[in-house]
């Protein structure tokens, strides 16, 4: 992503437009405000739509996914659209039945499902309908591109262990290599929540006991609980925390506001996962230790440039390897060396290159 | 006829001292339990704190007593305003939605790295104005479409959320004024600045409710408000007089939120509308209005954050902490619940 | 000649099916005691609901003092100087005395937009004396009796004589409908003072009480004003034949159909024992057989009753019912035995106000309308049917709501509700408390029907004359004992003053 100016006007219509609507449900004066924004211009160049879907474009990170859907599709002029689940897998799954309703299943999806299990629904309805997919992050583990040739393009994720121990060893360089830490997880039930804790572990066992995890408790994603949990830890261990990691950047800047409240902020360094522009601020601040950058602009359009690829006869996906069709994409660890390099040479994307950034297939630990 | 003989009452030359005696002493009775009654939340809050001052001395210090009262500070501000809508026997869900959009919009306004705006502190009152004109739509909506409290703050709180997203389409603004943020950073008398705002609300809203006819009427309307109607209170005015004043309530609470963070986006009021009802129910406030105070949420809001602050504290298992949560909240209430006056429950 | 202080002409109000007030007209006289009475349904409640500003006329106009006016809210009532005192208490539990009194008219007690406690309390008290209750005004009224709550709500009408220019008509609706004889005296001599100042409409049930109060009496029937008398020219007997429009032609008690009592015992009481409310309670009752519990509140009667109903076990004691010793933990499985209670709360307690009739009746036996576990609303229907005829029910059908009847024939649902669920034992507690005389009638005779079937009852009446002139046999409560047992057999009743020896 795009650290400082992550929008271009064209989109950031079109995203407000969807979370004004989302609003206007309950306020019709919200509805007047939404007339005044413009429609986007629409260029209608092929027959097929492409539609980036997601949670929400209230965080950074969707809001660049759905960017890089959208600059694709300007590459090659097709019809864009962007789906919001708002977190109710029952409304993206419908949502994504009306598109292919009314375009007829000439439809290129690259969706971030809500839940694992909306995936098969979604694949399986893709393929009825005659469209094509490609899923991000969360599906079941049994549920395979190759099962659903040539609909089910491939599946991209990033994986949450190597990033998780990189980015906790970048922490523990910042205090010295030995001491005790803390960490904030994520909702306990999430497959990168669970990733994350796991790449912590791995990477606190490879220090023969100089780093010592002193509490985990998970905060949920949220950035107020992992305020509160800080502020009861400095209490519980004062001064033996040496670091703080974070399964994600939100919960990492709630930590970061519960040191600061302390007089603590920038002497106990900070890592979380995201690479959200906050993070990367308090980097170059020095009060974080690190981030890691994933590259949703990359994710956002590679989803749909590989399955359009093979709609406009570039490639044959069934006849693509695995490691082409269930791939891990690459996170930038930022650090306090590497963010100006960051900032001034931002990651760039050839969606020409179909899997230049794919660092190997999938692998199943469960 | 019955002869009648329940006035302690010298003027009439009452005879029967058995009968009267008997009265005194049962609703003496019924005052000392409705007395204990109330102080549950109280003596809950104070058997909290013993038990985890036992499995961690240093709960007891006055870092982690401050460090309590910094956590409290954004839930007191917000359950301020929920309280007054729960003793009217409304409920108001547009708590995160009016927060997340004051805080985005005096993020916005002071100086930050989005927009151009620099009014410094002035942006304070324009943030808790606007949170007073959510309430006031909350209101508006409310009373005069005759939607039930419920669906109306839904909504409002949804178009709060939907706006927020729409100014900043999922951008996170960075607050770099530092005066704003001595909202929350400043400590004078080494108190932080956020607990000083929270206890001055306490204050306002206590005088609102007990020295004004608003607070009167909404503890009126909270109990029956046919009977409020019949007294001539205007009841669709007062309404959404309250609705306004919660506002008002949320858009500081937005205003600190952003000032504790140093910064504003869309989903940082998430979670506080659970931990807002969670506490004025906890406090004794009864969800059904007329019966409880802003008194009441403060008890309540001490018992949440000590909670959490002593599950960490006493090394809970984060698998158990959930679990345990919900239970103590739950015998909170029970124990602060007249059930004996209580023979439906809804 | 003065005008009226307050005056209805030709004041008509309609809802849909029902005309509740036709061609009203009615005028009060400077300091002149007006009764009104009437039946419930007559369109006393709506009538005054037209003074107070809750509803608005169709026709006609009010006036006050000889100016015609609008009274479009009660607030306007008030400054016009038209005070209500309403039946269903208007006092809320929550705020204190002094807060109920002033309640919508705090702005006297402002200082700077906040209301000055002191002053209120203060102001409260003066009113407080006028009703001579000696409370502080602050407490809350939730710590009140409940006819300390009514005298509270009458100290608020009064609040107003001090307040207004103007006269001031107060309206006293069915203030004495529960409370007992001591307050009504006091009541009675605080209207008397009143007098002075204000013009008092006075409405009540009890057609002595109006007879002894009034200087004028108005009888309503059918939203009409039937009848206008002065109070020396008339007997409780006209007033009562105006308000039914038909003769009283039986004996009010129905002493005549009193039998005596089999001597099966159904239930009995032995050393039966609560903490705080009674001790030693030893009684059988027979089959056939009306006992009646005479005491003041705070006797234990209250607590008896619903004891033996199931609603909260005795401490020590044994009760026996057919003969095998029972112990209720819950109302239901008094219900399963064969006891019943009709309680004085009737629409909290005694029914679902927005169940229909049928639904009502069948509420307490309702595994017998069921069939493999789905209503059978038939054989419901049937079963309603039935029962609106014996105990001829006026209601439109048996899928009216029930709230929307009239006082006594809820009352009679209520007692149908029973005797579908086949009880053996009714215990009812102020069975006709709040309804009028002629359902009142239809009541006794119900309970006479019941025993003649050999129902047991036990009886906690609503006045001393009811107990005395249904029972067979009279325990007399106090301090949460039996201080006293009469015999009542037709034409042998004990007085009055003989058990009140025993009651206080």
């Amino acid at each position: 992503m795009t650290a400082g100016k992550p929008f271009s006007p064209a989109v950031k219509s079109s995203v407000n437009r969807r979370a004004l609507l989302k609003g206007a449900a309950g306020a019709a004066a919200v509805a007047a405000v939404a007339r005044s924004f413009p429609m986007p211009a629409i260029a209608q160049e092929t027959t097929w739509t492409l539609a980036n879907s997601m949670r929400s474009v209230a965080n950074p990170y969707h809001a660049t996914f759905a960017k890089g859907g959208e600059d694709f599709a300007k590459t090659v002029g097709a019809k864009f659209e962007t789906l919001v689940t708002d977190g109710n897998s029952e409304k993206g799954i419908s949502d994504i039945k009306a598109l292919l309703q009314r375009t007829g299943g000439k439809l290129i999806l690259n969706v971030d499902p809500n839940d694992s299990p909306d995936a098969r629904v979604i694949v399986e309805e893709v393929k009825k309908a005659g469209g094509f997919v490609v899923t991000q992050w969360n599906k079941p583990d049994d549920l395979h591109p190759w099962d659903f040739d040539p609909n089910y393009v491939a599946h991209m994720s990033f994986d949450g262990v190597p990033t998780a121990e990189a980015i906790a060893n970048a922490l523990f360089a910042a205090f010295g290599g030995e001491g005790g830490i803390v960490a904030l997880g994520g909702i306990l039930s999430n497959v990168p929540a669970i990733e994350r804790k796991l790449g912590l572990d791995n990477a606190i066992a490879k220090t023969n006991g100089k780093v010592k995890l002193l509490d985990f408790q998970p905060a949920d994603w949220n950035e107020q609980k992992a305020f509160d949990i800080t502020q009861a830890w400095i209490t519980r261990f004062g001064d033996e925390v040496k670091g703080v990691f974070a399964a994600n950047d939100g919960m990492g800047m709630g930590a970061l506001e519960a040191l600061r409240q302390n007089g603590l902020a920038g002497k106990v360094p900070v890592v979380g996962i995201d690479g959200i522009d906050a993070a990367v601020k308090a980097i170059e601040a020095g009060e974080f230790a690190g981030t890691v950058a994933w590259d949703p602009l990359w994710t956002g359009g590679m989803g749909l440039a590989i399955p359009y690829a093979h709609v406009t006869g570039k490639i044959d996906i069934t006849k693509e390897p695995k490691e082409h069709r269930e791939f891990y994409g690459t996170g930038i660890i930022v650090t306090k060396d590497t963010v100006a390099d960051y900032k001034n040479n931002p990651p760039k994307t050839d969606f020409g290159d179909l899997w230049g950034k794919a660092t190997g297939q999938i692998q199943y630990r469960s | 006829m019955d002869p009648g003989l329940r006035r302690d009452d010298g003027l009439m030359g009452d005879h029967d001292l058995i009968g009267r005696n008997r009265l005194k002493t049962a609703a003496l009775n019924g005052g000392a339990l409705a007395q204990w009654r109330k102080w549950a939340p109280l003596a809950v809050l104070l058997a909290l704190c013993i038990l985890i001052s036992l499995f961690n001395g240093n709960f007891l210090t006055i870092g982690n007593f401050i460090r309590l009262l910094n956590s409290a500070a954004i839930p007191l501000v917000l359950c301020m305003g929920a309280t007054f809508i729960i003793l009217m026997g409304s409920i108001d869900l547009s708590v995160e939605g009016i927060v997340a959009l004051t805080a985005v919009m005096v993020s916005l306004l002071v100086t930050n790295d989005i927009s151009p705006y620099a009014i410094g502190l002035f942006a304070v009152p324009l943030a808790v104005i606007a949170g007073g004109v959510m309430g006031l739509l909350n209101g508006l909506l409310h009373v005069k479409l005759k939607t039930p409290s419920f669906m109306t703050t839904l909504g409002v709180g949804f178009a709060g959320v939907g706006i927020a997203m729409a100014v900043l389409g999922g951008d996170t603004v960075r607050i770099s004024d530092q005066t704003f943020r001595f909202l929350s950073l400043g400590r004078p008398l080494g108190i932080p600045m956020a607990v000083w705002i929270a206890i001055a609300s306490v204050a306002i809203a206590f005088i609102i409710q007990e020295r004004t006819r608003l607070g009167r009427w909404l503890y009126a309307i909270g109990t029956d408000e046919m009977t409020a109607r019949h007294a001539g209170i205007p009841i669709e005015r007062t309404r959404i007089l309250i609705f306004t004043v919660a506002g008002l309530f949320y858009g500081l609470g937005g205003v600190l939120s952003a000032a504790q963070f140093g910064q504003g986006h869309a989903l940082i009021s998430q979670g506080r509308l659970f931990t807002t009802i969670t506490a004025v129910v906890v406090g004794g406030t009864a969800l059904s209005g007329g019966v409880g105070s802003v008194l009441n949420s403060v008890i309540g809001v001490m018992i949440v954050v000590v909670l959490a602050n002593g599950l960490v504290l006493m090394g809970v298992e984060p698998y158990v902490q959930q679990g345990v949560q919900g239970l103590l909240i739950i015998a909170a209430v029970a124990l602060a619940l007249d059930r004996s006056r209580l023979e439906v429950v809804k | 000649m003065m005008p009226p202080v307050l005056e209805l002409r030709g004041v008509s109000k309609s809802f849909p099916g029902v005309k509740a007030l036709d061609d009203v007209s009615f005028a009060i006289n400077k300091s002149e005691v007006v009764g009104l009475i009437g039946e419930n349904g007559a369109g006393k409640s709506s009538l005054l609901k037209v003074l107070n500003g809750i509803y608005q006329p169709d026709r006609g106009e009010i006036l006050v003092n000889g100016q015609a006016i609008r009274i479009v809210s009660p607030r306007l009532a008030f400054d016009s100087g038209i005070a209500m005192v309403f039946q269903e208490q208007s006092i809320l539990p929550t705020l204190t005395v002094a807060e109920n009194i002033f309640l919508g008219r705090e702005e006297e007690f402002l200082r700077y937009g906040l209301i000055s406690k002191a002053r209120m309390n203060e102001a409260a008290a003066v009113e407080l004396k006028k009703v001579r209750l000696a409370c502080h005004p602050g407490t809350r009224c939730a710590d009140l009796s409940f006819a300390d709550r009514q005298m509270v709500e009458i100290a608020k009408a009064l609040s107003l004589d001090s307040r207004i220019k103007g006269d001031v008509t107060i309206l006293l609706d069915e203030p004495t409908s529960v409370v007992e004889r001591k307050e009504v005296d006091l009541l009675f001599e605080i209207v008397r003072d009143l007098k002075q100042r204000a013009s008092i409409v006075f409405i009540s049930h009890r057609l002595e009480e109006v007879l002894d109060i009034s200087d004028r009496v108005y009888v309503m029937r059918d939203g009409k004003v039937v009848k206008e008398l002065g109070s020396g020219e008339a007997t409780v007997k006209d007033l009562h034949q105006h308000m039914v429009g038909r003769q009283l032609h039986h004996e009010y008690y129905r002493e005549a159909r009193q039998a005596a009592p089999s001597s099966q015992v159904v239930l009995s009481c032995n050393g039966l024992c609560k903490e705080g409310a009674f001790s030693n309670i030893s009684f059988p009752l027979h089959a056939g057989e009306i006992i009646g519990i005479a005491g003041v509140i705070g006797s234990g009667r209250e607590d008896l009753a619903r004891c033996l109903a199931g609603h909260s076990p005795a401490d020590r004691g044994t009760l026996t019912v057919d003969g095998s010793v029972v112990r209720f933990g819950a109302p239901h499985e008094a219900a399963r035995k064969g006891i019943g209670l009709v309680p004085s709360e009737r629409k909290t307690e005694g029914q679902v106000s927005a169940f229909t009739v049928a639904e009502n009746m069948t509420l307490a036996a309702l595994p017998k309308y069921v069939a493999s576990g789905i209503l059978r609303f038939a054989a419901e229907h049937a079963t309603a049917q039935e029962w609106i005829g014996r105990l001829k029910i006026k209601t439109p059908s048996t899928a009216t709501m029930v709230g929307s009847l009239s006082g006594g024939n809820q009352q009679k649902v209520v007692l149908a509700k029973w005797r579908v669920a086949g009880v053996r034992v009714l215990i009812l507690d102020h069975p006709t408390r709040g309804i009028d005389v002629g359902a009142k009638e239809d009541v006794y005779e119900l309970v006479r029907d019941m025993t003649a079937e050999g129902m047991a009852v036990i009886l906690l009446g609503d006045t001393l004359e009811e107990v005395i002139g249904l029972s067979n046999r009279i325990l007399v409560m106090r301090d949460g004992e039996v201080t006293a047992t009469f015999e009542a057999p037709p034409g042998g009743k004990p007085a009055q003053v003989d058990l009140i020896r025993h009651m206080v």
